[in-house]
């Protein structure tokens, strides 16, 4: 798209310029510049031009099409509307509409959120014990564990969810074929993917595995910096294993936790490729949708913009509120502030 | 080290320049720009093995008479429809685009294409029943590019081994496939796929049922739950449940399973689209001279109607290029560069009068189909809403709802039912 040029370009002409008029001038309106904001308007000022592009990119690529979103659900906006350009705001019809729907109470909502308690405790435990055992490794098995648990993070959600899909394939997969050889599984086979339980158990394989390695490392930097000495004194004190843990090592590292925990839940509430990707997981109306499938069948495929966006914005709320609970519990009042 | 202290000032001001140039660089490509510029051509990724080939024939024998150069990009089907809407959202449409038939309809009524019907003299000469899927009143917002069909295709060389006919009616294939399924026990007879409305479809047709018609009010009734719509279904779907001639992970097949399973010699038979056959012998050279195909028979003989799909080509309304972009549509749609594709994909033109020499064809992979096509074919009810129908997957829950035991046929069919009137009634 030009890109490569227009790079190319800014790094050439800098140089032919510098070797003609500027270096003469720029040095002294430099000097004469500087008196024109006092240190005090200066210093406050410097955050804010150092931080400005980053605003203005977080502004333009984040805020304004999430602020669009929250204006699009609030009005009855379809492909018509997408190519005249005007729409009629129908106030909250779509939020109505939307929590008048048993749908959403029978199978969205709990898909969505019973999905996401199960996946994030998994993850944040199994993560932790991972990290306890890399902690305990001399350096050198420590880098290869580390490297082989890197493998599953670096896994993109679209292939690791067909891999998950072939290893569950109904007639052909390693799970099949291997029951049926135990006996535990008749020849005609089972289709798990048709059971609400069993979907969700596969999508919750392939979303904790893909999301322990996160909370291994980051709550392995975090066991780093437990002074040994507390373990010692608790360890003269008669803890065992379980204790220190919950006594010693928990305590200090509840910010780490706290970061891996919300982190794990917000992407675990939003989770989309995973679940679109399965065999009858972009069916609608069926058994397996969450709220982010949901948003995008309503977006997409109903060509119905509007509630689609409603269904966004609704699942943003809800994890703005449990992200708010959980720090809350995390920390302690006077923690917070 | 001056240099390099006036090399940081400038740098910042130097950069934003050549970002903001870039940015408006981006702009132009879809814009309203001179004649000059290139016409932007949005194909289906995949129909054809060898599209690279293809396209570059057709355009430069098009900028050789017009002096248009012509850019085409490949879209993947499954990514079509997000694509084209988030392209009419951001105002970057190509010039000309190639549309299924089911979700032709939609766009037509979204205001975005183009009336081309001042610009074609005979709508006669293209197949009736595609060319209606792009019309609202009397105007045309496609041009019927090439029609896919769906019939069934064999192992010719199993049914020899194992005595079997080409089945005349249901009974019989019902009959073909158990005994199919009983001398090759490692095969599927006759997968009975989950994930592929269009292998669902022909049967409730066939029982006698409708997806869906509209009452002279307007409104919309759908029939699949009528006698005639549960009577075919129950023959499907009793195909896997209770004959057992399918396979519990069929549930979960779409098309591309189907016609894997086939390639891989691991299905005797299943119903497949016209260019399924090309497909398996590219990926399975073995099974040359080892396939065959036949109409899907009626329910007491004669034929059961099929699926016909296929792609138009419109043209976007308001990209400042319109008629060039007709001329490229007339240029892809005219005999030589139609019949290209139709020999290149294994699809049938979109011209009527092509069909027609295609189903005196000898070849047998071919004349079955163009049989099917000219005398048992249907499209799905022309209406916008009906792509709604489509991607809500109401046809696909239906079939996996009774393959999977979930529900009967009688509940299965209709839930659809009430599905599909909710979906083109609009409420």
């Amino acid at each position: 798209m030009g890109t490569p040029v227009g790079l190319s370009e800014a790094r050439r002409r800098p140089e032919r310029v510098g070797r003609s008029a500027v270096p003469a001038r720029a040095r002294p309106r430099r000097r004469r510049r500087a008196p024109l904001l006092t240190g005090g308007a200066r210093r406050a000022l410097l955050p804010w031009a150092l931080l400005a592009p980053a605003l203005t990119v977080i502004g333009l690529l984040l805020l304004f099409p999430l602020g669009r979103v929250v204006w699009l659900s609030f009005r009855d906006f379809h492909l018509r509307n997408l190519v005249t350009g005007t729409s009629e705001s129908v106030g909250l019809a779509n939020y109505a509409a939307l929590l008048g729907d048993p749908y959403l109470w029978r199978v969205v909502l709990p898909n969505t959120v019973g999905f996401a308690l199960v996946a994030v405790v998994a993850t944040v435990v199994l993560g932790t014990l991972v990290a306890l055992l890399l902690s305990t490794l001399r350096p050198l098995t420590r880098v290869i564990v580390v490297s082989c648990v890197m493998v599953a993070w670096a896994m993109p959600a679209v292939s690791g969810t067909y891999v998950w899909i072939w290893i569950f394939d109904v007639d052909d997969g390693i799970v099949a074929q291997s029951l049926t050889s135990l006996g535990l599984l008749g020849p005609d086979g089972y289709n798990w993917f048709a059971d609400r339980l069993f979907f969700y158990g596969v999508v919750t394989l392939n979303v904790v595995h893909s999301g322990f390695p996160f909370v291994a490392v980051t709550v392995l930097a975090g066991l780093m910096t437990v002074p040994r000495d507390l373990h010692e004194a608790a360890m003269i004190d008669g803890a065992g294993a379980w204790r220190r843990f919950w006594h010693v090592t928990f305590p200090v590292l509840r910010p780490v936790f706290a970061v891996v925990t919300v982190l794990s839940t917000i992407w675990d509430f939003k989770v989309f490729a995973q679940i679109y990707l399965m065999p009858g997981g972009d069916v609608g109306g069926s058994e397996m949708l969450n709220l982010g499938v949901w948003a995008y069948v309503r977006s997409f495929g109903h060509n119905d913009f509007g509630t689609g966006s409603a269904v966004a914005v609704l699942l943003t709320l809800l994890l703005l509120a449990v992200t708010v609970l959980y720090l809350r519990a995390l920390f302690r009042e006077d923690e917070l502030r | 080290m001056a240099r390099r202290r006036t090399h940081t000032h400038v740098h910042l001001p130097t950069a934003a320049l050549a970002l903001a140039l870039t940015a408006t660089a981006c702009g132009a490509v879809a814009g309203d720009g001179p004649v000059a510029d290139p016409l932007v051509v949005w194909i289906m990724e995949g129909t054809n093995p060898d599209e690279t080939a293809y396209f570059d024939a057709a355009n430069s024998a098009f900028t050789e008479r017009t002096g248009v150069e012509v850019e085409v990009e490949f879209v993947p089907w499954s990514d079509a429809q997000n694509k084209i809407s988030t392209a009419i959202a951001g105002d970057t449409v190509p010039d000309v685009v190639e549309l299924g038939t089911t979700f032709i309809p939609e766009f037509a009524d979204s205001g975005a294409l183009y009336d081309l019907s001042t610009h074609i003299d005979d709508p006669y000469l293209y197949t009736q029943s595609m060319l209606r899927m792009g019309q609202i009143d009397d105007r045309i917002y496609g041009v019927p590019w090439y029609a896919a069909i769906r019939s069934i295709v064999y192992r010719s060389d199993l049914f020899e081994e194992h005595g079997q006919e080409v089945p005349q009616d249901w009974a019989e294939l019902r009959e073909t496939a158990v005994a199919l399924s009983e001398a090759e026990e490692d095969m599927t007879a006759f997968p009975v796929p989950g994930d592929a409305q269009y292998s669902v479809m022909p049967w409730i047709w066939g029982g006698g049922g409708e997806l869906a018609a509209q009452r002279p009010d307007g409104t919309w009734v759908s029939d699949i739950d009528s006698e005639g719509g549960r009577a075919g279904m129950s023959f499907f779907t009793g195909l896997a449940l209770e004959d057992g001639v399918s396979t519990t992970g069929a549930v979960n097949w779409n098309e591309i399973d189907v016609m894997e399973a086939l390639a891989e010699e691991r299905a005797v038979m299943a119903i497949s689209g016209s260019a399924t056959p090309k497909a398996i012998l590219e990926s399975n050279p073995d099974l040359e001279g080892r396939l065959g195909a036949f109409p899907i028979p009626g329910r007491e003989g004669g034929y059961t109607d099929s699926f016909a799909g296929g792609s138009l080509l419109s043209v976007f309304a308001g990209t400042g290029q319109e008629e060039t972009a007709w001329e490229y549509v007339a240029h892809l749609t005219g005999d030589e560069f139609s019949i290209r594709w139709s020999e290149e994909t294994g699809f049938f033109p979109g011209r009527a009068a092509a069909v027609r020499t295609f189903a005196e064809s000898e070849n047998p992979l071919v004349r079955p189909f163009a049989v099917q096509l000219e005398a048992a074919s249907r499209g799905t009810p022309v209406t916008p809403a009906w792509g709604r129908v489509e991607a809500a997957k109401v046809i696909v829950a239906m079939q996996q709802d009774v393959l999977n035991g979930d529900a009967t046929v009688e509940e299965a069919t209709e839930h659809a039912a009430d599905e599909v009137e909710r979906i083109l009634n609009g409420d």
